[in-house]
């Protein structure tokens, strides 16, 4: 940070850091004289910062990575990307890279060991779990899918059903409503629409970029948003009317503007009647939350969600409720309803499958490697879990499962084998104390390529992957978020050589495997499985190597499936099921009715708030945390401060740059904190990146907290979620 | 020959800052050097309250202070615009950080005060600089103020605009489109 004392044009509170002296940016400035006159080489591929995997073209000069732009046909980024995306291709180059395959020989110290002495010890130490316990003791965590094939053959191979997203801690009561009552998951057509409703929803700050750049365009030809959050988020600084609902209530507001749309005949009865499945029997359950009863309980004036509802019928088709993620969409306990009023409001008002309204993701049918088959496999027992097991977590996604509860799985003596890839529990899961203990599995293997804190404090070995410029991945066909007619396929591929003795997950399965003595269990390598997946595709390796993202005709179109005349959603009926079949337990009918917060901060006690959070546009939660180019952004623009609403704060004597401690049942710790107007009273608002807390993530040691420090391991009943923001806490000054 | 103007719409921007570490990647910055900066601002109390964010960098004044002051001619105004510095000449008297009203300017490790240098080699061929280029909400416009077909020139015809400072009299090259 500059000692400058910055002049403020805008007048605003700018506080100034002094840091201590740190190396040059990418440490390289011989490097940049040397190479100024030679030739850049343009490299494609995408992103890993976030799931929105941005198309970008990495800038190449002396077999050192530059910089980074968006790739111009990518509809993630369509030329243009996040803070983030630039900081994660510096980290290329961070000294704080795991160099080389690992092993723990103590507390916090690790020895390095060679990859074929780390593939015997890993995989006779598996094969005797599996002789011992069953496959079924045997857990793979990763931060999305991109690696499932692979461990699917070796968990065919040992009979493990217990493949992990870390979803349960972002999203899942999404995508589980969209299961269950459309079979399918549709994306807002930002482009076209008139009317788009944001509800605890910010791309902007968990970022899509050209997702930002449809959604500024539309504003200009007259497209109204309207941002529905307990903070000023990012994307509520460009809408129309930003709208401060108490945190937890946001069912209670779908739930009126639903009785507003029925009650007032401003829903589209044609689209009802020949697409919806369990109408009258929500409408009957609808009564009874009129506005009036919303507003108690939302804070938002009976007339103001009126106008909502009225302004969202009359823009239909070409308006949509945006169908969520992360924060209202996994972390209450009415999340779950909360999702399913979202997909009953569009339906309500006929937006799906309309241009400006919802439409679906293009996609692309690919090919695949013929693999012999496993022999022998073992029958899988159910996931250890619990999701999708009648009894435990019936109703929760078994393709997700539950990550944020393995240490319990642990202690039960259910998991005794973990391998946690491309993720970091114990820093982005609830109560990092009681994730710690995932350590007390008999095997734990971190894949990852920095010291996160799960390696530091769990893992008996360190396997280091390539770095993401460093390798190729199967291609991927891009979707989400964003509507698109047309398919796209996109490849990961290397930028420069990898710089240490890292390897991609497949030679690291293949090792494991091999030491198993499950010979030849993949028999191919990632080039072949690239040529097989786009032989159908009539297009060849070196140009899609050339192009890194390639555009097909489009193939989406307007229009409510339709098969022999009737509807052809993938559901029981074919239809919007208003009803989830899924969700009827408990003597329930599956219609989403008023389900109240877990918890509430007592109104009477001026300490007590509801701990929130959300995405910093410049990290990608603590996934960026340790980059020392971000930090500057953090450190730069007060990122690690909590926020707090003016007056709650003045009420407590707190000013912005104040210490507090800030204590939930399970925890006590200080942060500076924000005085702010661009938040709920109720609601105290951490971003999501903070608190790292492993001694060898240099740059992200000690910075901060994170709100997962505060919740303790809960699962929502319905998706499995985490449920991270019930939670009170209290604040006070420090000393008080 | 050109003459570079930059059009920012403020009212675009939601913070966040991809333009300052762009910039930084292009520019090979060290870590602790920024060509650009967001400056935020609330106004109005709760639940009645909005931001404003504006993007601040060297204005590329056609009347710059910080030319006048310099003794060594090491900071100069080219015939295209752009406001350079020719690190060789510098002798790091800081006379230009102390006249430049908008503070653009910071000591980079070699002790020279840098700023924001409007990437020309981005310029002449037609293309945005990093700031802009990697913009989502597509804050920035750069472009020739001479050539009446520029992008540039069509917007500046459509929006009203105001200058930081204009009292100054420094005669900014960047316009910023009021609301």
């Amino acid at each position: 940070m500059t000692n400058l004392s910055r002049r403020t044009f805008l007048k605003a509170s700018a506080t100034v850091v002094a840091a201590g002296s740190v190396p040059a940016y990418f440490g390289f400035s011989e490097f940049k004289k040397a190479a100024t006159e030679e030739s850049v080489k343009k490299v494609p591929t995408f992103c890993h910062g976030c799931t929105s995997y941005c198309g970008i073209i990495a800038h190449v000069k002396n077999e050192r990575v530059w910089k980074v732009e968006g790739h111009p046909i990518h509809l993630k980024s369509s030329g243009r990307i996040c803070a983030r995306s630039h900081g994660m291709a510096a980290y290329l180059y961070s000294k704080d890279r795991v160099t080389g395959p690992m092993k723990r020989v103590g507390e916090g110290k690790f020895e390095p060991i060679s990859w074929n002495q780390a593939f015997k010890e890993i995989g006779e130490k598996l094969d005797s779990i599996v002789k011992q316990y069953t496959g079924n003791s045997v857990l793979w965590l990763e931060h999305g899918t991109h690696r499932k094939s692979y461990v699917d053959r070796l968990f065919d191979t040992i009979g493990s059903p217990n493949f992990t997203t870390q979803y349960s801690t972002c999203f899942n009561a999404k995508t589980n409503a969209w299961l269950q009552m459309t079979g399918t998951s549709l994306n807002g057509d930002h482009k076209n629409a008139k009317y788009m409703i944001f509800e605890g929803r910010n791309f902007a700050g968990g970022i899509i970029p050209n997702g930002m750049n449809h959604i500024t365009h539309a504003k200009e030809n007259g497209a109204k948003l309207i941002v529905i959050d307990p903070r000023f988020s990012e994307i509520a600084k460009i809408a129309d009317e930003w709208i401060p609902i108490k945190p937890g209530t946001d069912l209670a507001f779908r739930l009126a503007m639903a009785n507003v749309l029925i009650s007032e005949n401003l829903y589209n009865k044609t689209f009802v009647q020949q697409f919806v499945d369990g109408f009258s029997e929500f409408k009957r359950m609808n009564m009874g939350y009129s506005p009036e009863w919303a507003e108690p309980i939302t804070g938002v004036n009976a007339d103001k969600i009126r106008e909502i509802a009225r302004d969202f019928a009359k823009y239909a088709p070409q308006a949509f409720i945006e169908p969520g993620w992360h924060g209202l969409h996994s972390h209450y306990v009415n999340s779950t309803q909360t999702s399913q009023m979202g997909i009953i409001l569009n339906a309500l008002v006929g937006n799906f499958y309309e241009k400006g309204g919802l439409m679906p993701s293009a996609s692309l049918q690919m090919g695949h490697l013929d693999l012999p088959a496993i022999e022998n496999m073992p029958e899988k027992g159910a996931r250890i879990d619990g999701a999708g097991v009648t009894g435990k977590y019936r109703t929760v996604e078994p393709s997700r499962g539950i990550a944020h509860i393995t240490p319990l799985l642990v202690q039960q003596g259910l998991a005794k084998a973990v391998f946690i890839c491309n993720y970091n529990p114990l820093r982005t899961a609830p109560d990092p104390e009681e994730q710690k203990k995932i350590k007390d599995a008999e095997l734990v293997v971190s894949i990852n390529i920095d010291w996160n804190e799960t390696s530091y404090y769990a893992a008996d070995y360190i396997l280091p992957e390539h770095y993401y410029l460093e390798r190729l991945e199967h291609p991927q066909a891009v979707s989400g978020h964003i509507s698109h007619d047309n398919p796209q396929l996109a490849l990961r591929q290397p930028v420069i050589k990898p710089m240490y003795d890292t390897k991609n997950t497949l030679d690291m399965l293949k090792g494991i495997a091999d030491a198993m003595g499950h010979k030849d269990l993949y028999p191919f390598t990632i080039e072949q499985e690239v040529e097989a997946a786009i032989a159908p595709l009539g297009i060849t390796f070196e140009q899609l190597k050339k192009a890194g993202t390639l555009e097909f005709p489009a193939t989406v179109k307007p229009g409510f499936p339709i098969k022999k005349g009737k509807p052809a959603l993938p559901t029981l009926t074919g239809k919007i099921q208003f009803s989830a079949d899924l969700f009827k337990i408990d003597g329930k009918l599956g219609i989403p009715v008023w389900v109240p917060p877990l918890v509430e901060p007592d109104p009477k006690n001026d300490h007590e708030f509801r701990l929130i959070h959300g995405k910093q546009p410049w990290h990608s939660h603590a996934m960026t945390t340790n980059i020392e180019q971000l930090m500057k952004l953090s450190e730069k623009y007060q990122g690690t401060f909590m926020w707090l609403n003016a007056s709650r704060a003045r009420k407590l004597g707190i000013k912005t740059g104040d210490t507090v401690t800030v204590r939930s049942n399970i925890a006590k710790k200080k942060v500076q904190v924000k005085v702010t107007e661009l938040l709920h009273p109720e609601a105290a608002w951490l971003p999501s990146t903070y608190g790292g807390f492993s001694p060898k993530n240099r740059t992200a040691n000690g910075i901060g907290v994170n709100f997962n420090d505060f919740i303790p391991i809960m699962v929502d009943p319905l998706s499995g979620s985490t449920m991270a923001q019930e939670v009170v806490v209290t604040v006070a000054k420090e000393g008080n | 020959m050109a003459k570079y103007g930059l059009l920012v719409f403020p009212e675009r921007c939601t913070g966040c800052t991809a333009c300052n570490i762009a910039c930084a990647s292009h520019n090979q910055l060290g870590l602790d050097v920024s060509y650009n900066r967001l400056e935020f601002l609330e106004k109005g109390t709760y639940p009645y309250v909005k931001m404003e964010i504006l993007p601040v960098q060297c204005q590329h004044c056609d009347n710059a202070p910080c030319v006048s002051v310099c003794p060594t001619q090491a900071t100069y105004k080219r015939e295209d615009g752009i406001v350079e510095i020719d690190a060789d000449k510098c002798i790091g008297c800081k006379y230009c950080m102390a006249a430049c009203p908008y503070e653009a300017r910071q000591l980079n490790e070699k002790r020279v005060p840098e700023k924001c240098r409007w990437c020309p080699e981005m310029l002449e061929k037609g293309e945005q600089p990093a700031c802009s280029a990697t913009c989502m909400n597509e804050v920035r416009l750069f472009g020739d103020l001479e050539d009446p077909n520029s992008q540039l020139n069509k917007e500046l015809a459509k929006h009203e605009v105001y200058q930081l400072l204009e009292a100054k009299g420094t005669k900014p090259s960047i316009f910023y489109v009021k609301k």
